[in-house]
């Protein structure tokens, strides 16, 4: 922010003359050696001050004539001049001008928000002006003076960025810091300068950029840190004692060949994966549940999810995933794996309760362009809703070209048919239990229609009409029908909703078995609910939304009409010959192909980019850039944008092959390297961010990361892949407690009934908008509403708690210590030796051996004589609501019928005294910061 | 382990806020536990306004009040009960009738607030004489879960940070035992769920901590009933030792300090919470003026007298949610039940603070997420006495925190369809909240997704008829 200093140190403020303040100022402003000083006074109000009063004055002082603040007219130099109640202006003398005492903040503080204050560079503009006689050139001048400047594309103050033009030749013509717009600019060719025929070319460029700041690098990581780093960073599970012990004898023979071979296992491995599809659906929002008032059940969500996992396993070109997820539909038709892969403009939370369909249309539209942006582009689009971008080179009229891209498409559950890669096991007993629920609320919602069919028909029989039932009555006159719940008590009323709700939410749950996915097609805007969105019966094959810039956002502020097409400042034209070179197709279908080829170009600037740097940001934890989703003017610059360039260069040129990416950087030195700074005081002095990474930055185990090791280390884990989604335990007052939803109360979460069913990785675990699962939630799992670019691992507090005291890990615990028991009986320093070894993938030390047996003997005596009490599972679960029109509470029962029948795990009431004991020492190491790093 | 040992290990991870319970329970220097507070993403900061106000109660009446059935009286639409509407706004649809207040109203204390009769607590002078009600403010959103989330997050469309989380984003709290953003609600959540009290895009030290009516305060608060409180004791001291083993090992990891001591701030709270939760220690005439020896006042009132006794400890932003407001039909029966279930205990809450001197630092807001309209459809066919949802008018009101008090700010039109007089939206609500604690909300930003975002959106006004 610039010195606002104008009042309290008048005496000192330098006196610029006009032309030393030109001078220094505004030296690109000026052009030719004689300067006459009219024409500069001109030029300074056109470039600068009239721009400045027309950004922060103009809005109270002029703009509209029937609102005019305290009548100080500023649109023309005489009202300037004169001002309202007293002179504002004298040209020739700013000191004796009131307005420019205000605008220093003196007298009066113009424009009043601190954050449109002008800074000293701004306020001088107006003092030169004003010294200079304040003239105001006409418009045909100023337009000449604008109109050469605009020739100069690139000055001192800035480039000028080619595109599709903005709202106003302000802004089309302004000027940005070349360095600030570096992700518009193609793609470098960046010419490779290594030390060594074997040197990596990482390596080469991050080493440069150290030898340059004079910090050395640290040493390589021993090999039990670097196979762990490796296991974690690729499958997102701890490698097992037996990995660890192989890799470190090989290393032994060959350290390289045997990281190669390391490296290429765990790529390989169908967890590398489950763990990689995460990091993609952490930016497109993935949830099982559609989010805001009535978090509809988005049943077949998982076969996105599967595929997400299925392309990562697979190498699937990266451009080729982008064109499927954008235009899967319209590439294969009829492919049901490329309709799947639609599910991503179907990720982010919508619903239409309530909101008028337009509005609700827009919400849809307006989230599936600033979403395609963000994860595909890392160029956020929701600023350019309103306006042209207050920082990027970015126009509204081209978000509106995106919007008018997705304006046939339309979200619904598409037929897809099941394919062999998918997961169908267990669907008849899953099915079974959904049909349970469902009929018992048909009998309970039965028991209410009936009562109220009863007193239908005594009133039809009471006004001597002949019975209609509620469907055919529907649209007869109020006097020729009863009451709408005609029989019944506001309770049963209530009631009927409730169990009309169930009826709902179960028989969409039942769709999950149903060949179906969460997709898009193209047709006319319909009349659209949330709750059961279909493909329309009939699709007009001529129908062509009309699309305009809403200005604000705004549907009612229609200024241009816009054709579907691409983001223009990118430079990269669809056809550069065409009279509007970003124009796509404005027919029906295959707007969305046409975008996804312009996304997946080869040339585009930005999509290799951002897939290059999310890929180095989830090994290294930050990214090149380190704004994932945003290259744009106000994210972080490239610390090491020759390095992007080279790579991005390189992954285009090899068929966007992200495995490829992996082994290039996992190969490197700087990801070998031991977190152990080489000489931690210069680094920390130098580079305290390690942006340089001289050393490796350790990084806190994901919220999944940790439920999956709990139950790897524990011998728990199921290691099955894919399916409709898992439910595991959940803390038991969460799980039951009431979750409201329109009309209603979601119904509880229930867990899978087996521990081989529940006890699967947390990708697979059902996740649900309204309700997040309390320890992957605390453990800084995002909250799905939002693309997440990077997880956050703040220690808060609760954290401590989860992990101590829920019954969740107090029961991995014990499952580890019952396993520890089971394969090392009657040898409590066994024990202790391979839980060390399972949780730290090393060896115990001898002082750990003696304390953790010490805390053992105690622990015994202690569970000796505290016995846990046995707590059981309730069947049901009685909910109350409070009655909408009466205000007055009633009460219904929700059935909780995988308890009838249900497995659970091993607790602290079904194990020895023994056992909890070992199972203490089992959950410290849990809680352990080496269990919960990775170095 | 003795404390003496315990005492060492920790010191020597140098001065930590893990330590510091420790170490002003053995009385050590001040100075040192003041520099590691300090530290805190939670510790307490100076505004860069003089605030008026240190903390916020905010009680939320959810489903939406109605305004003029309770601090917005109108005569008018009285005289025109059950005549047919023509008004279109909103959700009408079909025929529609004017329903007059079931409620009389009356002028109260010596301010002459106008309120409906069915505050018979609220009426008393020495309250309602504090109040500052304001009938300007319009919702803009006409379904629930977006109207709670707008008037609590500053955004419609959820996943933005809480009022709270920006309160204590920008002053810290007070109390490092407790967490400093506290929300209590009925046993079902309100509509819209925990996205009400999220940090959002802020970190998550700012994330609003729910302290539960039923079961254990904080979730997995206390270890599973068969391990006592010496056992976790015994369990911290053995963790610590494990860590700091690891912390010498891995000297160049500073994150794993936060971690630790956040193992020991827990241990705090497991002392704290249960204190502040624990009221028995509260005289019993105090406990009868809050309600607790009525059915209907009884929860409320204890979650009211909570909300004294976690800023009473320095908690900086509470929150309390009472459902059941949405009257679209029995509104009186509706309406009189649900004031009443809050009447006594918010007067109660009021006089407790005024008494310990605590008014004038804590700003107490009631509000809704929107007003209720002057007219009903024929639901079901018959005329049902109730209200539908209005975006276009509401009431809501302040008291202590550097509001004016007995004063009327703002008006809605005669029939009470549409606020005209002193009309903000919500987001100027918030910066007047915000001002009130000495927060600029143009200055408290977060860089997210491409631009500094605040709580207003894009910014607003201040409404300074409400500041005193």
């Amino acid at each position: 922010m610039a010195n606002h200093n104008c009042s309290n140190n008048k005496g000192l403020r330098m006196k610029f003359s006009l032309t030393t303040l030109i001078c220094a100022l505004t030296v690109s402003i000026l052009s030719g050696d004689h300067i006459h000083a009219q024409d500069d006074a001109d030029r300074l109000f056109t470039l600068r001050v009239l721009p400045i009063m027309k950004e922060k004055c103009f809005g109270c002082h002029g703009s509209d004539p029937e609102d005019v603040r305290g009548d100080y007219n500023m649109l023309t130099r005489d009202a300037l001049i004169e001002g309202s109640t007293d002179v504002a202006v004298v040209p020739g003398e700013p000191d004796e001008s009131p307005l420019y005492s205000a605008i220093c903040w003196e007298d009066s503080e113009m424009p009043p928000k601190e954050n449109d204050r002008l800074s000293e560079e701004e306020t001088d503009y107006f003092k030169t002006w004003i010294e200079a006689g304040a003239p105001w050139p006409d418009e045909e001048t100023q337009l000449a003076i604008q109109k050469e400047q605009w020739k100069i594309r690139e000055n001192d103050e800035g480039v000028i960025v080619d595109h599709s033009g903005g709202t106003g030749d302000d802004w089309t013509y302004r000027r940005y810091q070349k360095e600030d717009i570096w992700a518009f600019q193609p793609v470098k060719d960046v010419e490779l300068k290594i030390d060594a025929q074997e040197q990596n070319p990482i390596d080469a460029f991050i080493d440069k950029k150290l030898k340059d700041a004079g910090i050395a690098a640290a040493p390589q990581a021993d090999h039990r840190t670097l196979i762990r780093r490796a296991t974690y960073d690729l499958t997102g599970l701890p490698p097992t004692p037996e990995e660890v012990s192989k890799f470190i004898r090989s290393s032994n023979d060959d350290s390289e060949e045997a990281w190669s071979k390391l490296v290429d296992r765990l790529i390989d491995s169908d967890h590398y994966g489950e763990r990689w599809a995460q990091h993609w659906l952490d930016v497109v929002r993935y949830a099982d549940t559609s989010g805001f008032s009535n978090d509809y059940e988005r049943s077949n969500a998982w076969r996105y999810r599967d595929y997400v996992i299925r392309s990562f396993n697979n190498d699937k070109p990266f451009n080729e995933f982008v064109m499927e997820q954008l235009a899967g539909d319209e590439l294969r038709p009829d492919d049901a794996e490329a309709k799947i892969a639609t599910g991503m403009l179907r990720m982010g939370p919508w619903g239409t309760q309530m909101i008028p369909q337009e509005e609700a249309r827009q919400i849809y539209l307006d989230d599936l362009v600033h979403n395609v942006g963000q994860s595909f582009l890392s160029m956020p689009m929701r600023c350019c809703k309103c306006h042209d971008h207050k920082f990027d080179p970015m126009p509204t009229r081209d978000y509106y070209s995106m919007y008018a891209t997705f304006a046939t498409t339309q979200p619904a559950e598409v037929e897809a048919e099941f394919l062999d890669v998918e997961n169908l096991s267990g669907f008849d007993e899953k099915r079974k239990l959904v049909e349970e629920l469902l009929a018992y609320a048909k009998s309970k919602k039965d028991e209410v229609t009936n009562k109220q069919e009863d007193a239908a028909k005594k009133w039809y029989k009471e006004h001597d009409l002949p019975y209609k039932n509620v469907n055919a009555r529907k649209d007869d006159p109020e006097d020729e029908k009863p009451p709408r719940h005609v029989g019944l008590t506001p309770e049963e009323q209530g009631k009927k909703k409730v169990r009309e709700q169930d009826v709902w939410i179960w028989e969409r749950r039942l769709e999950r078995y149903q060949p179906m996915a969460q997709g898009v097609y193209n047709g006319q805007d319909d009349w659209k609910n949330g709750r059961k969105l279909r493909v329309a019966k009939k699709i007009k094959k001529n129908w062509r939304p009309e699309n305009f810039i809403l200005a604000g956002g705004s549907l009612e502020a229609k200024g241009d009409a816009v054709k579907p097409g691409v983001l223009s400042p990118t430079g990269l034209a669809v056809d550069p010959d065409a009279e509007n070179p970003w124009a796509i197709t404005d027919e029906l279908e295959g707007r969305r192909l046409a975008f996804a080829k312009w996304v997946a170009d080869d040339k585009n600037p930005l999509t290799a980019r951002s897939i290059v740097n999310r890929v180095w940001q989830y090994h290294f934890g930050k990214g090149i850039v380190k704004t994932a989703n945003n290259f744009g003017v106000k994210g972080s610059k490239p610390t090491h944008p020759e390095l992007l360039d080279w790579l991005t260069t390189d992954f285009v040129k090899n068929g966007w092959k992200i495995k490829r990416l992996h082994k290039m950087i996992m190969t490197s030195e700087v990801y070998r390297r031991s977190s152990k700074p080489a000489d931690a005081k210069k680094q920390a002095a130098v580079d305290p961010d390690n942006k340089l990474l001289a050393s490796w930055q350790p990084r806190r185990l994901t919220a999944e990361e940790l439920r999956d090791s709990t139950l790897q280390i524990s011998g728990e884990l199921n290691r099955e892949m894919g399916g409709v989604p898992i439910m595991p335990e959940i803390n038991m007052e969460v799980a039951l407690q009431p979750r409201m939803i329109q009309f209603s109360i979601a119904p509880a979460h229930q867990p899978s009934r087996t521990p081989a069913e529940r006890n699967r990785r947390t990708i697979y675990a059902y996740r649900v908008r309204g309700q997040a699962d309390p320890m992957l939630e605390i453990m800084n799992q995002p909250n799905p509403n939002e693309s997440c670019e990077v997880r956050d691992a703040a220690a808060v507090t609760p954290q401590a708690f989860t992990l101590l005291n829920s019954d969740t890990m107090t029961d991995r615990s014990i499952a580890l210590a019952l396993r520890l028991q089971k394969e090392n009986p009657e040898k409590p320093e066994a024990w202790l030796k391979q839980a060390i070894q399972l949780s730290f993938n090393r060896a115990a030390t001898d002082s750990e051996k003696s304390t953790l047996l010490a805390y053992l003997e105690e622990m015994k005596s202690y569970h000796a004589e505290n016995k846990p009490e046995e707590v059981e599972y309730p069947t049901e679960v009685v909910r109350s609501l409070v009655e909408e029109f009466t205000g007055k509470p009633f009460e219904f029962i929700e059935k909780l019928n995988v308890y009838e029948d249900y497995v659970p795990d091993s607790k602290p009431w079904t194990v020895s005294a023994d056992t909890r004991a070992l199972a203490d020492v089992c959950l410290l190491l849990m809680n352990s910061n080496e269990f919960l790093y990775v170095y | 382990m003795s404390n003496v040992k315990r005492r060492e290990f920790l010191y020597g991870l140098g001065a930590s806020l893990g330590s510091v319970a420790l170490s002003s329970m053995l009385h050590a220097d001040e100075k040192a536990v003041k520099s590691v507070v300090e530290q805190s993403p939670l510790a307490p900061k100076t505004p860069l306004l003089k605030p008026k106000a240190k903390n916020v109660i905010m009680l939320f009446m959810e489903g939406g009040p109605s305004h003029v059935d309770t601090f917005d009286p109108k005569p008018k639409l009285n005289s025109m009960h059950l005549e047919e509407s023509k008004r279109t706004k909103g959700l009408a649809t079909g025929k529609r009738f004017y329903v007059g207040s079931p409620f009389k109203s009356r002028k109260v204390g010596q301010s002459g607030i106008e309120m409906s009769d069915q505050w018979q607590y609220l009426a008393d002078p020495e309250v309602a004489d504090e109040l500052c009600v304001y009938r300007g403010c319009k919702a803009e959103s006409l379904n629930h879960p977006e109207a709670l989330l707008h008037m609590n997050t500053g955004s419609r469309l959820g996943g933005d940070p809480g009022l709270g989380s920006w309160v204590t984003y920008g002053l810290g709290s007070e109390n490092q035992n407790l967490p400093g953003y506290v929300v209590m609600t009925e046993l079902a959540l309100p509509q819209a769920g925990p996205a009400n009290w999220t940090n959002g895009f802020l970190p998550a030290y700012y994330q609003g901590t729910r302290l539960r009516s039923k079961g254990s305060p904080i979730l997995d608060l206390n270890p599973p009933t068969f391990k006592s409180r010496a056992h976790q004791r015994k369990a911290l001291d053995m963790l610590a030792k494990l860590n700091s083993d690891h912390a010498d090992r891995h000297p160049e990891h500073a994150d794993l300090k936060a971690r630790m001591e956040s193992y020991e701030l827990a241990y705090r709270m497991q002392m704290s919470v249960p204190g502040v939760v624990d009221i028995k220690s509260e005289p019993e005439h105090l406990k009868e003026a809050y309600g607790f020896n009525r059915k209907e006042t009884a929860e409320f009132g204890r979650q009211c007298m909570m909300a004294r006794r976690l800023v009473e400890e320095g908690v900086r932003f509470v929150q309390i949610f009472s459902g059941g407001w949405d009257s679209h039909d029995y509104l009186e029966k509706g309406h009189s039940s649900r004031i009443a279930s809050v009447d006594q205990p918010i007067a109660a809450l009021i006089k407790d603070l005024k008494q310990r001197g605590m008014l004038e630092d804590t700003l107490v807001v009631w509000t809704g997420e929107f007003g209720r309209t002057p007219d009903n459809n024929y639901r079901g066919g018959v005329t049902s006495l109730g209200r539908g949802h209005n975006a276009d008018a509401m009431n809501m009101w302040f008291a202590g925190g550097g509001t004016k008090a007995g004063t009327v700010v703002g008006g809605t039109d005669d029939i009470g369809a549409e606020a005209v007089d002193c009309v903000h939206p919500i987001r100027d609500v918030h910066v007047t909240l915000m001002h009130l604690l000495g927060l600029d909300d143009n200055k408290l930003t977060y860089f997210h997704a491409g631009r500094y975002k605040q709580l207003s959106q894009f910014g607003g006004e201040l409404i300074p008829e409400i500041i005193a």
